[in-house]
């Protein structure tokens, strides 16, 4: 009977999923869907299907209007949720994909080339993709030297998100630019009374994101993209290092709930604890949709309210962004869906969801002024601004039974490692074991 | 929750019928331990509510009071309970058509299964036919496959069906509909068997050899008798069909008319905060189903819920 | 139907009298016919639905991730050598074991008693209604009922209630992070502080705390002030230590006095020799103690934190496991997070079984149960001896599609068990789905894992056997 009550995987499940954040801003039409990519006038439909559902489902709405005035062509949108690895790889048995798939993670990507599934875009996007975009994009929608997905929506996840009031309160006039300047707002917070953070690590990505950004910061882009792809191993002394620092964070005394806390509360309630009627903590390390989460769970104000502060920079490391993002595939190659594409990557398509908000494009000829807010204007300029410095989520590039799963691989070990956090060899070890296995290399 | 019942299970219970020569004490016993039934099942019947009601309550609070205080500090505050998040819902566009859908596909996977399961189960019970036996056991061996295993496999059958004899399972109502009478079947096959296993095997042997036909003493004796197992069959697999999620989100992708279950995950946001929605859409969603079940008490399921004999 | 053949015959409404004629001989061939009709729709949904993914999934199993290259055994090898493959498998375990128990006995004493009740269809509504809630529903409702914060979880707010009345927390209580904010004080093991310097009659102590935020500095405090020297007592000041740009030990304008602080006298022994109370202000003065060398201490109980809330939905075990090794401790342990789900299914399930059941009762013969009354048994005995042993198939029914149910569960734990305890709380076919679909894209293992889930039904089958046999 089981078969029954068949699974609403919300967010409550808090799956696996890429960037992302409901819209913010306000309701106008932003850019101008002035028609440069479709060139000539096309008629006819394309179906969508991408994991967007709610505000960010309506956004995208608007996005595929501008490309109807642009073009002629009805895009055709269906929400699939976590679940559009399921339903994408249904549809492929079924015979009935969509024209165009919007995938949250570039694995899903390399698994359905595997599967002969996708249409190689290098005539379509491909000049677009080497002039508008830092490299980092184009490399990894590419898979055996041919480029199969375009970058629409991107995440700077190298945010860390305060409350301006409490900050204030406690004598903190600017917020901290360095690892040490946190370490001592840290103890400012501390003794002014305020728990310094509210960890979301009973969702296991949040956790992910935390040892990147750190990672990145103290081994450097070389390395950071060694690991993720299991070049170097987990037992690398870098590695060590990297943790070694979560754990000055990951003290209990500097997190909501203690050790306990920090392991159970699930994202988006860790934002309500920073963010909410009664603040329990300061400040909340996540990425720049957090800003859009912050209105849904109380009445703070962008800027005046809430902000951010980029997450700082560890012994002097370079200005650097964890990035993460949504990339369009095409699955059946006619005339409209080649045009979708196209629109998807030129600065039209970027700039119309850009200006509604909760959004951020990885599109350098989108003008950071399109952004409705100077908060999200400032998390777009540091992403484009990093250029090659931008380093892709690792967890999302890494196979999902490593670095994308409830319960299991990287997610476990860090939610193991912040119970435990003096025990850094044993989390490697654990964390090498279980990486071998999904990586079989 | 539940260990409150068992005293109560053991002790010998109240007689329905008093015997009137029953000494006084023990008819004082009886009025005693009537009203400790009374009571325990109270308790009981309100711990049951609980959490619904929580649910309730919270459907008309804000997102902001539930990260800040528990939902009963919304009975004493009633001021700050709103119905937006019912106005959102009901005023959003595509609720008729997702409600509609919802019933084209709940209402023939119903029925259909309510129908061949009992027709199966009848010849797996008054026929006599070489190997109805291990067919049965090989029934509740079916009762385990996972339906998240069948998914690949029947999308490649309907697929090879379209392609073979050009008819369009994938993406359709229809689709979703075989995929869940065929689910439903190894439980519902099950339930009836077991249930028509005991009416009297006398009582159609008698009819047969008047010269009834098989339809007929179906129709006319085990149909009838089986009411009660029917009417419990129809309820759970109607509930199931409702609920479901997984099998509409795969098999009836790319068609616009989407069942109420899609039309609430697409709503979802996916990061943000989303209790009011949630409460709201789960309230929504339940009360149908149960005043569907109460439209069919009055007649059909009376049966069942009373327990009286039809 | 309408593709039924005439078989049917002349309207049969009462059972006929054996003596009207001798049985009709019926052709082996129209028995097969019939055979046919009544099975055959069922037969090829269930060959084309459930059967050849069945088989599919068998074949699958022995193939890799992209279902390229065969793989024999591989498969297998791989999922029996991982813990967390074990971990999953205990779980079912777990349920099996408790699950189909609990909700056919619960259902049958549901069943039986609101027999006896004026208000029966009531309460066969409330206990039936889970029914009707999906499970994101479920998931959802029993998140709210498990919350751990006392504010805001009805289980816990229950037990914090009784709790912090036989244990109050201390006015100081909602203050997590208090900290001497000099060397003036050392923490003590118990929680409190005491002054590091000895003191006599006649000295003061400056007792400077952090970690305090404004609001939870009692109303009508006021500002502290450095203590007076009083001859033949201690005085002192217990205060907020910090404000914007002042310095930690010293009493800057503005910082407050923390009033209601309980303090203890510590004589050279550790003993408490006096206690008193700081005063709006945060004044403390101790009068005349016997001369000697003291240490002013601000006791624990100040601190004492009110009831935490248990995280229901942890992986705290049930078992102890503490002495054991990794595999072991995984195999042993039975985490809180397996039990609430437990309780949260039966919240759903009960009223299945009671359905059921009741309609078990009411295809009882009463004539029988009569019968045994007038007999003069007891109800107890009648239940017993009479309605237990015919209700005896439909609770097989009932117990089978159980734990038939839980080898398969998985949605409850998705939907309600909170990602960290995931691991610990997993289950055979949420790994089976999580392999294949949603995180590790890999068929092969995912079908193997499938495999191994109908094998488990075995037993279930022999069950069935014997009782088709007896």
């Amino acid at each position: 009977m089981q078969r029954s009550r068949v699974l609403v995987f919300s967010a409550v499940a808090g799956l696996a999923v890429a960037a992302c954040g409901s819209g913010g801003g306000n309701n106008s039409t932003g850019g101008s869907p002035s028609a440069s990519a479709g060139a000539a006038k096309l008629s006819g439909n394309v179906t969508v299907w991408a994991t967007w559902s709610g505000t960010e489902q309506k956004d995208f709405q608007m996005v595929l209007d501008g490309f109807q005035t642009a073009t002629g062509v009805t895009g055709q949108f269906q929400s699939k949720g976590d679940q559009l690895p399921t339903v994408l790889g249904t549809a492929i048995a079924g015979g009935s994909p969509p024209d165009v798939a919007v995938l949250p993670q570039p694995g899903l990507l390399h698994d359905l080339v595997a599967k002969n599934a996708l249409k190689p875009l290098d005539s379509i996007a491909g000049s677009i993709m080497g002039s508008d975009y830092s490299p980092v994009w184009k490399n990894l929608a590419t898979d055996t030297g041919k480029l199969y997905g375009v970058y629409f929506k991107a995440a700077n996840k190298s945010t860390v998100w305060y409350n301006v009031k409490t900050f204030k309160d406690a004598g903190i006039t600017s917020p901290p630019a360095t690892w040490d300047e946190l370490m001592k707002d840290v103890s400012t917070l501390k003794q002014f009374g305020t728990t310094p953070f509210a960890m979301c690590g009973g969702s296991g990505w949040t956790l992910t994101d935390w040892f990147e950004n750190i990672y990145l910061r103290t081994a450097g882009v070389d390395k950071y993209n060694a690991l993720a792809k299991h070049s170097i191993p987990w037992t690398d002394p870098s590695v060590a290092t990297a943790l070694g620092q979560m754990a000055k964070v990951f003290d209990p005394t500097n997190i909501v709930g203690g050790t306990q806390g920090a392991v159970s509360t699930p994202f988006p309630d860790c934002v309500s604890q920073v963010f909410g009627a009664s603040p329990k903590a300061a400040m909340l390390y996540e990425g720049d949709f957090v800003g859009s989460v912050i209105p849904t769970v109380g009445s703070l104000q962008a800027g005046s309210g809430f902000d951010f502060f980029p997450f700082p920079s560890i012994n002097g490391s370079p200005a650097a962004v964890s990035g993460g993002g949504d990339v369009a595939v095409m699955l059946n190659d006619t005339p409209q869906a080649q045009a979708l594409i196209k629109y998807l990557a030129s600065p039209q398509g970027g700039a119309i969801w850009a200006h509604l908000g909760g959004f951020t494009s990885p599109n350098n000829k989108v003008s950071t002024s399109v952004y409705p807010d100077a908060i999200s204007s400032k998390a777009a300029k540091a992403l484009i601004d990093a250029g090659s410095n931008v380093a892709f989520d690792m967890s999302d590039q890494a196979p999902a039974a490593f670095g994308g799963t409830a319960g299991s691989g990287e997610w476990a070990d860090l939610q193991n490692f912040v119970r435990n956090t003096s025990d850094i060899s044993g989390i490697q070890a654990k964390l090498e074991a279980d990486a071998l296995a999904a990586y079989g290399h | 929750m539940t260990s409150t019942a068992l005293p109560s299970a053991s002790a010998p219970a109240p007689a329905a019928v008093e015997t009137p020569r029953a000494p006084r004490g023990a008819r004082l016993r009886r009025v005693l331990n009537r009203t400790t039934l009374n009571v325990v099942l109270v308790a009981i019947g309100l711990l049951w509510l609980l959490p619904t009601v929580g649910l309730l309550v919270t459907s008309f609070r804000t997102n902001t009071d539930y990260f800040s205080s528990g939902w009963w500090q919304g009975l004493t505050h009633p001021a700050a309970l709103t119905i937006q998040a019912y106005k959102d819902i009901i005023h959003s566009s595509g609720l008729v058509n997702a409600l509609v859908t919802t019933v084209l596909i709940t209402v023939p996977a119903t029925l259909l299964v309510v129908l061949i399961a009992s027709l199966a189960a009848y010849s797996l019970v008054f026929l006599r036919w070489r190997g109805r036996d291990w067919v049965f056991i090989l029934l509740v061996a079916l009762m385990v496959v996972p339906l998240q295993m069948a998914l690949i496999p029947v999308a490649t059958m309907y697929k090879w069906i379209h392609d073979t004899l050009g008819l369009q399972l994938f993406g359709t109502v229809a689709g979703v509909v075989i995929y869940h009478v065929a689910f439903g079947l190894p439980f519902a096959i099950f339930l009836m068997r077991n249930f028509y296993a005991g009416i009297p095997k006398d009582l159609l042997e008698a009819a047969r050899i008047d010269g009834a036909g098989e339809w007929m003493m179906f129709r006319r004796i085990v149909l009838p008798l089986g009411k009660p197992a029917l009417a419990s069959l129809a309820i759970f697999q109607f509930l199931w069909v409702w609920n479901d999620l997984l099998v509409s989100l795969v098999f009836n992708s790319g068609n616009p008319n989407q069942p109420f279950t899609v039309f609430i995950f697409s709503q979802i946001r996916q990061f943000g905060a989303n209790i009011e929605f949630f409460s709201t859409a789960s309230f929504i969603s339940m009360v149908i189903p149960l005043a569907v079940f109460f439209a069919f008490q009055r007649s059909f399921v009376r049966g069942v819920l009373a327990g009286a004999v039809k | 139907m309408a593709t039924l053949p005439s078989i049917v015959e002349p309207r049969v409404r009462r059972v006929p009298d054996v003596a009207t004629g001798g049985p009709p001989r019926r052709g082996r061939g129209r028995n097969l016919l019939a055979v046919g009709l009544f099975m055959g729709p069922a037969a090829i949904l269930l060959g084309a639905i459930v059967v050849y993914p069945a088989l599919a999934t068998i074949a699958r199993s022995l193939y890799d991730r992209s279902g390229g290259t065969f793989v024999g055994t591989d498969n297998y090898r791989t999922l029996f050598g991982s813990t967390e493959i074990l971990v999953a498998i205990r779980n079912n375990a777990i349920w099996v074991i408790v699950f189909p128990v609990l909700v056919t006995f619960i259902g049958l004493v549901f069943a039986v008693l609101t027999e006896r009740i004026l208000w029966s269809t009531a309460f066969k509504t409330i206990v039936f209604m889970p029914m009707a809630i999906s499970l994101f529903a479920t998931g959802v409702i029993w998140r709210i009922v498990y919350e751990t914060d006392p504010h805001r979880g009805v289980i816990n707010s229950a037990v914090g209630t009784v709790v912090d009345t036989f244990h109050a927390p201390g006015s100081y209580a909602s203050a997590t992070n208090i900290k001497p904010s000099t060397a003036t004080l050392t923490a003590r093991p118990d929680g409190g502080m005491a002054s590091t310097a000895t003191l006599s009659r006649g000295d003061t102590a400056q007792l400077g705390l952090t970690g305090i935020l404004p609001e939870f500095v009692p109303t009508g405090a006021r500002d502290a002030q450095p203590p007076a020297t009083a001859s033949g007592a201690i005085t002192g000041v217990v205060w907020r230590d910090f404000s914007v740009g002042g310095t930690p030990g010293v009493i800057d304008g503005g910082e407050k006095g923390l009033p209601g602080m309980h303090l203890d006298l510590l004589s050279a022994d550790g003993s408490t020799a006096a206690t008193t109370t700081t005063d709006l202000s945060g004044a403390f003065r101790f009068d005349n103690p016997p001369a000697g060398s003291y240490r002013v201490a601000v006791d624990a109980a100040n601190f004492r934190a009110p009831f935490g809330g248990v995280n229901w939905l942890g992986v705290q075990s049930l078992t102890p496991t503490s002495g054991l090794g990794t595999t072991a401790r995984a195999l042993l342990s039975i985490p809180l997070a397996d039990i609430s789900a437990i309780v949260a299914m039966l919240w759903v399930w009960c009223g299945f079984a009671m359905v059921v059941i009741g309609a078990g009762l009411a295809a009882l013969n009463r004539e029988v149960l009569e019968a045994a009354k007038v007999d003069g048994a007891t109800e107890w005995q009648t239940f017993r001896h009479v309605t237990f042993p015919l209700l005896r198939p439909v609770l097989i029914v009932v117990f089978i599609t159980m734990i038939i149910n839980v080898l398969k569960i998985f949605d409850i734990i998705l939907a309600l068990v909170p990602d960290s305890s995931h691991q610990e709380a997993n289950v055979i076919a949420l790994k089976m789905w999580e392999l294949g679909f949603t995180g590790g894209q890999n068929l092969g293992l995912s079908s193997a894992l499938a495999v191994f889930l109908f094998v488990l039904v075995i037993p279930v089958i022999f069950l069935n056997i014997r009782r088709i046999r007896g």
